[in-house]
């Protein structure tokens, strides 16, 4: 088990270095896919099942299609990969750094919360009580969060409709 | 520090890195803020069981219900550029000012 999160962990680690080293956007978006399937693994081997569902459906599943889907606005001729000479001088840069943090840092100490948690537990854990708090005290933020989330689609209507009276006009 | 630290700090700074460096085009470094954002998600998620607090597990939601935001503003403002430049170059956005 333990072997299996830490590996998830690289995993993250190698995904962000994909995201940062500057590919086309279609790429990128591969890359992010790749560390947010990382981060669910990573989430349910420490011992949080409903936190790695959310990530999993709502983040994955949902902003993700949508910047998959942005990706089609961005379209070039020729595409780089991390085949490209400029694209693998950043993941190697980026990668030495990484390294160069951890043998400075000294290695990692042992962490005791991922060998306990294991996958074969119980489904419903700690994280359900938790978030299930956001319901009852945590009231007025569930409404603040609601709230700006509305805010957010008017937002995102006024900028991107192109009405005389919004953000985007042509200039007379 | 351990392995969850090591992790998720080092794809926070490689995301902030990303978005700090050569951009070409403005979804590639929305792309960035989202990893920030997904590497601060795993950190706030491995709080709770660390200190087993777990009370503390609804800030992982309300920072990805923010989070959502961001990315909703931060795509809106693409298409508004996609709309008036033709494509979301940062290097176009410097030319025919008006």
């Amino acid at each position: 088990m333990i072997y299996m999160v830490s590996f998830f962990m690289v995993g993250l680690v190698l995904g962000l270095v994909a995201v940062a080293s500057n590919p086309s956007p279609y790429y990128a978006a591969l890359g992010l896919v790749v560390a947010a399937g990382a981060g669910c693994w990573v989430i349910v081997g420490l011992g949080s099942s409903f936190l790695s569902l959310v990530l999993f459906l709502i983040y994955l599943g949902g902003m993700l299609v949508v910047f998959a889907y942005s990706a089609a606005l961005t379209a070039e001729p020729y595409p780089e990969a991390w085949g490209s000479w400029s694209v693998v001088g950043y993941v190697v840069a980026y990668m030495v750094g990484v390294v160069t943090w951890y043998v400075v840092e000294g290695g990692v100490e042992e962490d005791g919360v991922v060998g306990l948690a294991g996958l074969e537990g119980y489904v419903v854990r700690g994280d359900w009580v938790g978030v299930s708090l956001m319901y009852s005290w945590g009231g007025w933020m569930l409404f603040v969060g609601g709230w700006v989330l509305l805010l957010t689609l008017f937002v995102v209507f006024e900028l991107s409709r192109g009405h005389y009276s919004g953000s985007l006009r042509a200039l007379e | 520090m351990t392995l969850v630290h090591f992790s998720f700090c080092s794809a926070f700074t490689l995301g902030l890195t990303g978005l700090a460096l050569h951009r070409a085009h403005l979804l590639s470094a929305l792309l960035c803020l989202e990893g920030v954002m997904l590497s601060m998600y795993v950190g706030l998620s491995s709080w709770p069981t660390q200190i087993s607090l777990f009370s503390f597990s609804l800030v992982p939601m309300l920072m990805l219900t923010f989070s959502a935001c961001e990315a909703g503003t931060g795509l809106a403002l693409m298409v508004a550029t996609t709309r008036t430049h033709g494509t979301d170059n940062l290097h176009n956005l410097n030319l025919l000012q008006c």
